[in-house]
């Protein structure tokens, strides 16, 4: 009972960087803009986030930096893929290597230094005696609630409840239709991927904040590019995306767990537990199920530059 | 507005307007390198002549060009033949892993004489990294699973599986270095000092691809698929296997890019050999746009970058900050080369 109270609480403490990561990239990605930075934004928040903390301690202004840094590094993939019209896929490599590259340099001074400040469990009452699951989802730091609960809920009602979900949902389906109708699209775009940015950053800040105390390069070890794997398997929908950040949690955890127990099995293979594990739950649905093809089929104009003159 | 005169797009830009754009890019990046270094209370004066110095002003400095320049190629020409028919190899990076790895299993398991166990290794290579690609390339072509995520996330399993072989059950128990294989019995005969026979391979690969391509009837058929399926499909071309067959043909090319690297310039098999070739291969096949040919420059270009990091990093600058001006010089180079695409138009 205790290991799998242990597995679920680490699932979801792993699982909400995940989750974190792939909100955002849903709402770049339903506004028709592939956002490959996340990994190199992560990282950026995740050793601003230490930085901030380590100066301040206070774990809230850690948060919010780690969000500016990420939102200002997704503007300028903002600024070169949708206003200048660049390829999303370069530039979104080209803002990895920016991010990664920059926060290593700018964390040196705090490599391998413990966070001073971090967010702590708050427990619920009542429903954290709960045997089993009460400690795994009612007794985490707050973030979690956050994460679980009110962004993918205000993401959702956002993209499918107001007129500016709509319009930026329209503006990835089909740009041409909504700039006819005034909508302006690369506003929208821009827009999207710079709260997606901003989401990645707290992801980043949640990493070094709440899960791993500690910040040591390259530490986000592929986290954001199994985000942007999950929206595929999302089918791009928020609350979806953000349950399958805690399916990916769980596949993390059995590693972990495994690596804690001592398993027979060398710890550098269950590491590739959670990137096989992504690999699989993209494809297999995909050949199971030839209707999810369609229904959970990507923005219709996702990756591509939207040019007025050649509607 | 009538004092700027309109600008259009054009769908084909002229080289010239490119190299002007590629310039001042690169010029615009350089720039702010050398700010943030002057920042940093460096002289970028100095470290500029350092770097010309060292890397194309003396023999070992080429001699490392040449090196950087093999793996380059490669993994630039396995990326560039999927751009070419609008796939995405993002994973170059483990196909390399995986044909080093092929390549280190039949020089370690193996007594061959050389020759035959040079030629062994190269196809073995190449078959493993058209293998690692497999899963990836299948789901493309027939269930229309983006190329671009399946492919990179197996690099982090190639590149655990490889550290766990080259310190686990092949490791070196000779002499006790537990982060690597022993040295291969064979290896790529050296031609110009350290520079080996995988350069020129290397070179006639990147030269036979680009005529291969261009003269056959796969090249022509890969083509149309890539530009306009439908049109591919109304005109009899079966655009699946033939994503796949451009998906394997990218891969085992990375492969051989692995091959070259263990039989040549590492020996031995180890974590971090892939050295991220494969995400640069990325950028060399941007570099190179449409022009296969234009992959070799485009690596000579790159081997410098990497090279200039060498040097930085002997004046403690960090490795990673290399990694954040290639970052830079993308960027850079990917918006230069929109805005070169950008013409005024004279309404008189």
């Amino acid at each position: 009972m205790a290991l799998l109270s242990d597995l679920l609480g680490h699932a979801v403490l792993s699982g909400g960087v995940l989750a974190l990561g792939a909100l955002g990239e849903v709402i770049a990605e339903r506004a028709g803009v592939l956002n490959l930075g996340v990994e190199g934004l992560m990282s950026l928040g995740a050793v601003v986030a230490v930085m901030t903390v380590n100066a301040t301690p206070h774990p809230w202004l850690g948060l919010l930096a780690a969000g500016l840094v990420g939102g200002l590094g997704a503007s300028v993939l903002a600024l070169s893929s949708v206003v200048l019209r660049a390829n999303q896929v370069l530039c979104g490599v080209a803002i990895t290597f920016l991010g990664l590259g920059l926060s290593s340099v700018i964390g040196r001074s705090v490599a391998g230094v413990p966070v001073s400040a971090v967010f702590e469990p708050v427990s619920i009452p009542v429903l954290s005696a709960i045997p089993v699951i009460g400690p795994a989802f009612f007794s985490q730091n707050i973030l979690v609630y956050l994460i679980y609960l009110v962004f993918p809920v205000m993401a959702h009602f956002w993209l499918f409840r107001t007129r500016s979900g709509l319009d930026l949902r329209a503006v990835g389906e089909n740009p041409a239709a909504a700039d006819a109708v005034g909508v302006p699209v690369m506003k929208y775009r821009a827009l999207a991927v710079i709260v997606g940015g901003v989401l990645a950053g707290v992801a980043g800040a949640d990493l070094t904040l709440a899960v791993v105390p500690v910040w040591s390069d390259g530490m986000i070890a592929g986290r954001g590019w199994i985000a942007v794997a999950l929206v595929i398997f999302a089918g791009y929908r928020p609350i979806v995306a953000v349950l399958s950040g805690l399916l990916f949690g769980l596949v993390t955890a059995v590693g972990f767990m495994g690596q804690a127990r001592g398993w027979p099995v060398a710890p550098a293979i269950l590491n590739t537990l959670p990137y096989l594990g992504t690999v699989a739950c993209i494809i297999v649905p995909m050949l199971a199920f030839a209707k999810l093809r369609s229904a959970m089929a990507a923005p219709a104009a996702l990756g591509t530059p939207y040019y007025r003159s050649g509607r | 507005m009538s004092a700027v005169s309109p600008r259009t797009r054009l769908t084909v830009v002229p080289s010239h307007r490119i190299a002007v754009g590629r310039g001042l890019s690169i010029l615009a990046a350089l720039g702010i390198v050398a700010i943030t270094l002057a920042a940093m209370g460096r002289s970028p004066i100095e470290l500029a002549g350092l770097v010309v110095r060292s890397t194309v002003g003396s023999r070992f400095g080429i001699e490392d060009l040449a090196l950087f320049m093999t793996p380059l190629m490669l993994t630039g020409a396995a990326v560039w033949v999927g751009i070419r028919v609008n796939l995405w190899n993002i994973g170059a990076e483990g196909q390399l892993y995986a044909g080093a790895t092929a390549a280190t299993a039949v020089g370690l398991f193996t007594h061959w004489p050389a020759i035959v166990a040079l030629p062994a290794m190269v196809v073995a290579g190449a078959l493993a990294g058209a293998a690692w690609i497999f899963i990836p390339a299948a789901a493309r072509a027939w269930l229309g699973v983006s190329e671009i995520v399946t492919s990179l996330l197996l690099n982090f399993v190639a590149s655990l599986l490889v550290y766990y072989l080259a310190t686990g059950p092949w490791a070196d128990r000779v002499t006790g270095a537990l982060a690597s294989t022993e040295r291969l019995h064979v290896a790529l005969p050296e031609l110009w000092g350290a520079v080996h026979l995988g350069f020129l391979l290397a070179l006639g690969i990147v030269v036979g691809l680009g005529v291969g391509l261009a003269k056959s009837r796969f090249g022509y058929e890969t083509a149309v698929c890539g530009s306009n399926p439908q049109a591919a499909h109304y005109a009899g071309i079966k655009v699946a296997p033939r994503i796949l067959a451009v998906l394997l043909l990218s891969g085992a090319l990375a492969g051989l890019a692995g091959v070259f690297e263990v039989a040549g310039t590492v020996h031995r098999l180890q974590g971090g050999l892939a050295n991220n070739y494969g995400y640069l291969g990325i950028v060399v096949a941007l570099l190179a746009r449409g022009s296969c040919f234009a992959l070799i420059p485009a690596a000579l270009l790159m081997a410098l970058i990497l090279d200039t990091g060498i040097v930085l990093q002997t004046t403690q600058i960090s490795s990673s900050a290399v990694l954040a001006i290639t970052g830079l010089l993308v960027l850079a180079i990917a918006a230069g080369d929109e805005m070169a695409a950008y013409v005024r138009v004279n309404r008189n």
